[in-house]
């Protein structure tokens, strides 16, 4: 019995103990322990975690080194080290949100990621398409187009627009959107080159789309601020001591990133899964870099590729009808045949764009929510007889006055019984006649004749008839200037990057600010301010002349 | 066969690689075997025993006795060779007599240590000893023995020290030691943690069996430790613990609330008066400029989150604000931690105490312990309580005189002679002549308190177990039915092997809440309700809007509030388990396993009927729903060793941490339901959307280690280190190192003080440097991190992916270098006792975000910055027994505490975003404000200093040249117990001396619509010429925006120190021989009461939440009575 008795308590100790090491051999091996969460990010592969192996021979020698208790003592501070294991602590990111390393190595996730340039541009948070921060109204009401309503507090950022007196705090709303966007597209640049596990026809259209969209947002920049830090990366560290790189690198780089897209984009609108056509025309195509590139060759004086471009549009060659809509009521129609590419509304409660949102003014007249209208001195440049005079803009009369509104986006209906018929048009093909109008008075293709009958094509539309004024180049570039003034009028600030390139900006914007809005005229205005904290931030930033 | 007593020449022999079948089945049997010890364990040993028998051998003998006992015999086979077999007839004999009998003449001896009978062989008898060379020296015998408590139970750890020399022993599981070679007339030093010291002379004993007495003094009390204990005496660093009779002597609903004024350095506010409500928590100052600035909390070794999920309680509950940090968040998970279920709260502060901690205790510690089992028969104890709760301060307001005095002024100052149509306080709708108290009326009924609590506890040397359970409930002092109510259970197991080396401890509580609330706080409306405004009710008992002609509600009646309803069902289980295994005396293997998770569900409503009856038709009825939870697992495997060195005893722990803190919660908004009565049916709603989800997790792990040396209990070293990772920081930062030092000199144990300076019966110099880090800076800061982004219909019907910010992979940790001297002092028998500590912290690497151009994508990124913010102080502590005479006792205790906080370099500061908010040299809690230059006394207006000191009426920002700093200038509280026969009182005054935002200017601007006012505006400007204080009463508005402009202003902050009576309790103990006849060990009845005085100069409701628009920390005074029994 005794002797069972010390059998018994002499196994038990050896059971206890060898328990006791197998459980804390268990619990320090920390790689079983990691497998049993499926990490889902790509945590950095060159820390793995101290092996199984260390940890059991360390204990392994803990028992035989039992009874001198300083080399215990050692062992045991080895294994505390050992212990510190980098990959426990690198934690998947949350499912709420999502690691840059996952976004790209999916579909779904980097359409997700492109389709949200396009979402914030027409939710307005991207400031260029629509809402009350957008291109079509500041630069609207900073050139002669809008006349802001006499409501509006003198703080208010309009104001500021409208009458020139932008400053280093107040004037920065496009600045301040368009390079945040430049993050993400440069991100999903990189994360798109970087990235093997995307269906190569998703890869390729979304490359294509990402480079387009960035020249988009240098093609604004360029044209607001002048010379503009080129951001093409997404390192903080470099681009935080960026200066400004002259404008012809920056049309340099647009020209480059759209000639890119143009050789990855689709050719035909996609749905959302990329993969299959759609009816609608919400994803750029190839076709859409062609009128960037259009566009942007005109700016440069480039007139043979800026006709070259114009042609590829304007010849229909797309698998999709591309065609004026002869009647102008239909023109800004959701999936419009004259649309190179629209936007779709997306914000909650205003199922159609947020142009007829803001721009049709209620009968009460202007509100400081409505609260801009077409000056004066754009309603007498429509000639007689202009149907888009009496189809693109409607007024209101309160207190006695009329207060004429664009009516080019005519739902402003609210709430979720409202169908969407209308889409935020961001290119149609009229503008195309007038670039290749304007490319062939420089010189381009027939030169003058045919740029004139170009011209008559976008007049006929509108009920006008043929141009019949002088075949000089000086008078037919400036019937072009004239007839974009009252085709493209508050879209795009089309108005103000137009009187910019053409030169006639202070001739056209002296007496409006001088008599009409009250201030005085500096060739400075025409760029607009760089944000004072980014100067403050980034020593080699310099101000633009004027501010 | 070799047979050993110590385990110690086992181990090495049968460590073999197991298979895992057979590691299996070990397991089952070392389940089994724990069972067989719990039982035999349970039999009776104190029995006598019968034998017969002739000529058998010994062991024949042992076996009968063990079987018939329970006992074990443990002997070496060598020591039984020779003895010769015995003859026996016993009938019902003791042990003792049994073994004198058949060990007689056998060369043997036996001793008995519990259940296990050592045979030993016999001594001679102890004498001089002649050495080889002829030289004397003295006899060495060697000791063995047992150290047990005052319960007879043995002490496993205790440290025993031959008096000079460096011989000496650590007890095993049983209380058993073995010491060698120790001089015949040597003299053990035997001393355990919690126990008082004693001297044990040999004098020529070999078997010695030692019982320790528990501690006299405070300073020998248990202190819980990071992973251990130590006692005031022997302690390095600046800890300070509040026991469970401090906590259960306080009607608090949170645990953390009994600490107010008794912890030097620790400062709280309570931020609501509502049950469940948000606190302020800072230890020894504000550390972090913008991260989170909480202690780190520590409940039974499970690391407890200092803050709850979002959730909807903010504008009921208050915020657990620290500094300015960014995590704050409404209520406080210690709400969900019963106060009842607490031994001891140890607050840790010093560099010492808390750098085992690492990357978390930069705020310093906080350590929960839960009530343990004891030994002994089961004992039930019962704490009944039950009381009432009110407000205890209103704000002095106008009366209704005053108030329409102000209003007709208010016209008469405008030049309006009508009084406008919507003035239905003045122009005749209501009924000017009556006159309501709204603060009695909405926010003075009396809350009801209950608080139960039982528990049983008990068990034997081997397994001890508690089980206790508590009730809680206390309603609102608003009108209607709201109340808070908890049901708690705790429980604890200890257990142990029968040789007591193998050791489970588990313990667990689970609190289920129920607060019940109105979602939003009617304290501004108590307060600002004009007096004449119409009665809650009509005739007929529905709410009473007062409707004009055209049937437009007159006003807001306030019990509409009261329609909608907060609703909080949370529930937490914090459970921990440990065992441990002693390899060798001393020397002792453990793992912890912790899991909590704290889950909570909200519905807050807002019905229509909340709306005024006119406006219900373009109104939606709406809820909110959230579903939050969180819950951690940790597993800390560690080994500690213990022996005596040299003249001294040294201790090293070793371990590590791995822990997982996940965090979900989901937050749904719906609108349009039919009814009211469908509110909390989020089906029943046209329109659901998801307001928030948030998803996280945390991942920590660490190696740490702590050496101490105890040099004769004089000079004490000690060093720790450890090396951390948390998911918190970036690829390139995740692991650190912190480590401190420690020490310590008890001068008092000198021979030289001794002699000198008698009345000194402890002096201690103590000295502690270390760094600690803080990684309060949210889950996945570092990643570059893409969220959902949907303005509202989805385009394509993509819910389209945007990043959410720049990522920074080399985040790293905020440290802080802690330096701390103390000085600790006991008179007259400890009847005097006097510790001062000063302390330096330097936090740096503070993490701020760092401005950005816009042109890198954002305008900011986190990122760590060579700021360095300083908190220094001094805090004191006296302890005194003032009278201590058999009838009559009366003891005080003080504390309080000096803080300095400056902020000692920022470089860059005027280039970057903190250049408004931070000056260098002051402290990093400042506020600029406007420079009030008083009424103008012309026109009546209020003028403040511009920029450059000209009086304006319209300061711009800029001009915010004042500067506030609301940094406590000191605070603390003082105590004082008094006992007289049965009866104690204690009483304990908190007292902070401080300034901020006062209501002296009122709340709204004076004389507009149906807003009451504080008394003190009547000091305004009545005609040109007067020299006031207060502008010129206003009704239309014209320049109501100056109210804004001067409780923004420097005047605004005033004196807003105070003294409250926080604490008093009258204890009465029953009558010894009442209760001996009653059937009860110790029974008493008391009557305890919670801020029942204040004392200030503040204007405004309440001193401690400086808010006039969150109930103020209720009075609450209960009667009870706790037996056991």
């Amino acid at each position: 019995m005794i002797v069972k008795n010390i059998y018994f308590f002499r196994s038990k100790v050896a059971q206890w103990i060898k328990l006791a090491i197998i459980v804390i051999g268990f619990i320090f091996s920390c790689r079983k322990f990691v497998q049993l969460q499926v990490p889902i990010s790509n945590v950095n592969v060159g820390n793995v975690c101290s092996s199984d192996v260390t940890a059991v021979v360390a204990i392994t020698d803990m028992a035989d080194v039992i009874s001198r208790w300083l080399k215990l003592t050692t062992a045991m501070i080895t294994l505390v080290f050992i212990f510190s294991c980098q990959k426990y602590v690198q934690v998947p990111a949350p499912i709420s949100s999502i690691n840059v390393g996952n976004v790209y190595s999916n579909d779904p996730t980097a359409i997700a990621a492109i389709t949200d340039i396009y979402s914030q541009m027409s939710s307005g948070t991207l400031v260029l398409a629509s809402g009350q921060n957008s291109l079509s109204y500041f630069a609207g009401l900073a050139a002669d187009e809008l006349t802001l309503y006499s409501g509006v507090t003198v703080s208010a950022a309009a104001y500021l627009y409208y009458t020139n007196a932008l400053t280093n705090v107040s004037g920065v709303d496009f600045w301040n959107s368009l390079y945040p966007a430049i993050f993400s597209i440069n991100s999903a640049i990189e994360g798109i080159s970087g990235s093997t596990s995307l269906t190569p026809a998703i890869r390729q259209q979304l490359l294509g789309e990402a480079f387009f969209l960035r020249a988009l947002c240098y093609f604004y920049l360029v044209n607001l601020y002048g010379d503009v830090p080129l951001v093409t990366g997404t390192d903080y560290a470099v681009n935080s001591l960026l200066a400004r790189s002259p404008q012809a690198t920056v049309w340099k780089q647009i020209i480059g990133d759209l000639q890119n897209a143009k050789a990855l984009l689709s050719g035909n609108f996609l749905d959302k899964s990329l993969l299959k056509t759609s009816t609608s025309r919400l994803r750029p195509t190839k076709y859409t870099a062609s009128a960037l590139l259009a566009r942007t060759y005109l700016y440069t004086a480039d007139w043979s590729d800026a006709k070259m471009q114009a042609d590829s549009l304007i010849n229909n060659n797309a698998p999709f009808t591309l065609s004026l809509v002869s009647n102008l009521n239909n023109v800004f129609l959701a999936n419009s045949n004259e649309a190179i590419w629209q936007l779709q509304p997306v914000s909650a409660g205003i199922p159609n764009t947020l142009d007829a949102y803001y721009f049709i003014l209620p009968s009460t007249g202007p509100n400081g929510t409505n609260n801009s209208y077409l000056s004066t001195s754009l309603l007498n440049s429509f000639e007689n007889g202009d149907q888009r005079r009496i189809d693109w803009v409607d007024s209101a009369i309160a207190g006695g006055t009329t207060y004429y509104y664009p009516y080019k986006y005519k739902v402003n209906a609210t709430g979720s019984s409202t169908l969407t018929t209308e889409y935020t048009m961001v290119f149609r093909l009229s503008e195309q006649y007038l670039i290749r109008a304007e490319a062939e008075a420089n010189g381009a293709g027939n030169g003058i004749s045919s740029a004139i009958s170009d011209l008559n094509v976008i007049r006929n539309r509108a009920g006008l008839a043929a141009y019949s004024g002088g075949t000089d180049q000086a008078s037919v570039l400036a019937a072009i200037l004239h007839e974009r003034q009252v085709e493209l009028f508050t879209e795009w600030g089309h108005r103000w990057l137009d009187l910019k390139r053409s030169g006639t900006i202070n001739t056209v914007m002296a007496p409006v600010c001088n008599t009409i809005k009250g201030g005085n005229w500096s060739s400075n205005w025409q760029y607009f301010p760089i944000p004072l904290t980014d100067l403050q931030a980034d020593p080699n930033l310099a101000q633009n002349s004027g501010y | 066969m070799e047979i050993s007593i110590s385990g110690r020449g086992l181990l090495c022999t049968f460590w073999k690689p197991l298979p895992l079948q057979l590691l299996r089945v070990m397991k089952l049997t070392a389940i089994l075997l724990t069972l067989v010890c719990i039982h035999v364990s349970a039999r009776s040993y104190e029995q006598t025993v019968s034998f017969s028998g002739k000529n058998v051998p010994l062991t024949a003998v042992f076996t009968s006795i063990e079987k018939q006992t329970g006992v074990s015999f443990f002997f070496n086979y060598a020591l039984l060779k020779g003895t010769r077999p015995v003859t026996l007839e016993v009938r019902n004999q003791t042990i003792d007599i049994v073994l004198e009998h058949v060990l007689t003449g056998q060369g043997l001896s036996y001793y008995k240590e519990g259940k296990t009978i050592f045979i030993l062989k016999k001594q001679e008898a102890s004498g001089t000893a002649y050495t080889s060379d002829g030289g004397t020296t003295t006899r060495q015998i060697d000791v063995k023995g047992q150290v047990l408590n005052h319960e007879r139970l043995p002490l496993d750890g205790a440290t025993i020290i031959v008096k000079h020399t460096t011989k000496g022993a650590v007890t095993d599981g049983k209380g058993m030691f073995e010491i060698k070679n120790v001089p015949v007339d040597g003299v053990l030093e035997i001393s355990y943690t919690g126990y008082q010291h004693k001297e044990v002379p040999l004098e020529g004993r070999e078997t010695v069996s030692v019982e320790l007495a528990l501690a006299n003094t405070s300073l020998d009390e248990t202190e819980v430790i990071a992973y251990g204990t130590t006692t005031q005496r022997f302690s390095t660093s600046d800890i300070t613990t509040v026991k469970a009779e401090t906590i259960e002597k306080q009607p608090v609903d949170n645990p953390l609330l009994a600490l107010e004024g008794r912890v030097p350095g620790l400062f709280i506010q309570q931020n609501s008066g509502v049950s469940g409500s948000g606190l302020s928590i800072l230890i020894q100052g504000q550390n972090s400029i913008t991260s989170g600035n909480d202690p780190f909390y520590v409940v039974d070794g499970v690391p407890f989150n200092s803050q709850l999920l979002p959730n909807l309680g903010g504008s009921i509950l208050g915020y657990s604000r620290t500094g300015t940090g960014a995590f704050s968040q409404p209520g406080n998970p210690f709400s969900f931690i019963n106060p009842a279920d607490i031994e001891s709260i140890a607050v840790l502060k010093g560099a010492d105490a808390t750098a085992i901690y690492g990357s978390r205790a930069a705020n310093g510690a906080i350590l929960i312990t839960t009530k343990k089992g004891r030994a002994g028969e089961a004992k039930i104890e019962l704490n009944l309580q039950n009381g009432w709760g009110q407000i205890d301060r209103k704000l002095d307001v106008l009366n209704l005189k005053q108030y329409l005095q102000m209003r007709h002024e208010a016209l008469k100052n405008d030049a309006i002679i009508t009084p406008p149509a919507t003035s239905y306080d003045i122009n005749g709708f209501w009924d000017s002549t009556r006159s309501t108290d709204w603060q009695k009326t909405l926010i003075g009924n009396t809350a009801e308190y209950t608080n139960l609590y039982g528990s049983i506890s008990g068990g034997t040397t081997l397994t001890q177990y508690l089980i206790g359970a508590t009730y809680h409930r206390e309603t609102s002092v608003f009108p209607g039915s709201f109340a808070d109510q908890k049901g708690d259970i705790h429980f604890n197991l200890n257990t142990s092997s029968v040789n007591q080396r193998f050791k489970v401890q588990l313990q667990g509580s689970y609190l289920a809440d129920r607060n019940v609330l109105p979602p939003v706080d009617i304290t501004p409306q108590a307060v600002q309700t004009a007096p004449d405004a119409p009665k809650l009710y009509n005739p007929d008992g529905s709410l009473n809007w007062a409707p004009n002609a055209t049937g437009t509600s007159s006003w807001a009646n306030p019990l509409a509030s009261l329609l909608r309803t907060y609703t909080a069902n949370s529930n937490n289980l914090v459970s921990n388990a440990i065992l441990s295994y002693q390899l060798i005396p001393g020397l002792e293997i453990r793992s912890s396993f912790g899991y909590n998770i704290l889950g909570s569900k909200e519905i807050s409503q807002v019905p229509l009927t909340y709306y005024a009856p006119e406006t219900r038709s373009s109104r939606v009825n709406t809820a909110n729903y959230t579903n939050n939870s969180s819950n951690s697992w940790i597993v800390e495997p560690q080994i500690s060793y213990k022996r005596i060195l040299g003249q001294g005893r040294v201790e090293f722990l070793a371990g590590g941490t791995i822990q997982q803190g996940t965090a979900n919660g989901l937050w749904l908004s719906g609108s349009g339901y039919s009814s009211d009565a469908e509110l909390s049916n989020i089906q029943a709603a046209s329109s659901v959307t998801v307001t928030s989800f948030t998803n996280s997790t945390y991942r920590y792990n660490a190696g740490f280690a702590r050496l101490t040396y105890n040099l004769r209990e004089k000079y004490i070293v000690n060093l720790t280190g450890r090396r951390d990772g948390s998911s918190r920081f970036g690829a390139k930062n995740e692991f650190h190192g912190f480590a401190a030092i420690g020490g310590a000199w008890i001068f008092s144990n000198e021979t030289f003080i001794k002699n000198h300076f008698k009345a000194l019966s402890f002096g201690k110099l103590r000295s502690s440097y270390g760094t600690t880090g803080n990684d309060q800076i949210g889950d996945y800061t570092f990643l570059n991190l893409y969220g959902s982004d949907n303005p509202g219909i989805p385009y394509q019907g993509i819910v389209g992916l945007t990043p959410l910010g720049l990522s920074n992979p080399y985040l790293q940790w905020e440290e802080t270098k802690k330096l701390e001297f103390g000085l600790d002092l006991s008179f007259w028998k400890d009847r005097l006792s006097v510790s001062g500590n000063y302390f330096r912290n330097r936090s740096s690497n503070e993490i701020l975000a760092y401005s950005l151009p816009i042109i890198t994508g954002f305008s900011f990124i986190n990122r760590n910055f060579p700021a360095t913010v300083q908190n220094s102080g001094w805090e004191l502590t006296l302890n005194s027994v003032n009278i201590a005479s058999k009838a009559f006792s009366w003891s005080s205790g003080i504390n309080i505490t000096i803080p300095r906080n400056k902020l000692l370099a920022f470089p860059n500061l005027a280039n970057s975003s903190y250049a408004n908010l931070l000056i260098v040299g002051r402290s990093i809690s400042i506020i600029k404000k406007y420079h009030f230059l008083g009424v103008n006394p012309i026109n009546g207006e209020y003028q403040f200093g511009d920029f450059h000191g000209t009086p304006t009426y319209t300061p711009a920002s800029t001009d915010m040249t004042a500067v506030i700093d609301p940094t406590p200038n000191y605070y603390g509280g003082l105590e004082n117990t008094f006992g007289f026969k049965g009866f104690t009182l204690k009483f304990l005054f908190q007292f902070m001396k401080r300034i901020g935002l006062d209501d002296y200017f009122g709340v709204t601007d004076p004389g507009f619509t149906g807003y009451n006012q504080p008394n003190s505006v009547l000091n305004r400007w009545h005609r040109p010429g007067d020299i006031t204080t207060i502008q010129r009463f206003n009704s239309n508005g014209s320049i109501g925006s100056q109210i804004g402009r001067v409780t923004g202003s420097d005047a605004a902050y005033k004196d807003a120190s105070f003294v409250r009576l926080k604490n008093i309790s009258l204890t009465w103990q029953l009558p010894p021989n009442w209760q001996k006849w009653a059937g009860f060990q110790n029974t008493n009845i008391f009557v305890h009461a919670q801020n029942l005085l204040t004392f200030t100069r503040y204007v405004g409701i309440d001193p401690e939440t400086l808010s006039s628009t969150n109930l103020p920390p209720l009075r609450i005074l209960t009667f009870g009575l706790q037996t056991t029994f």
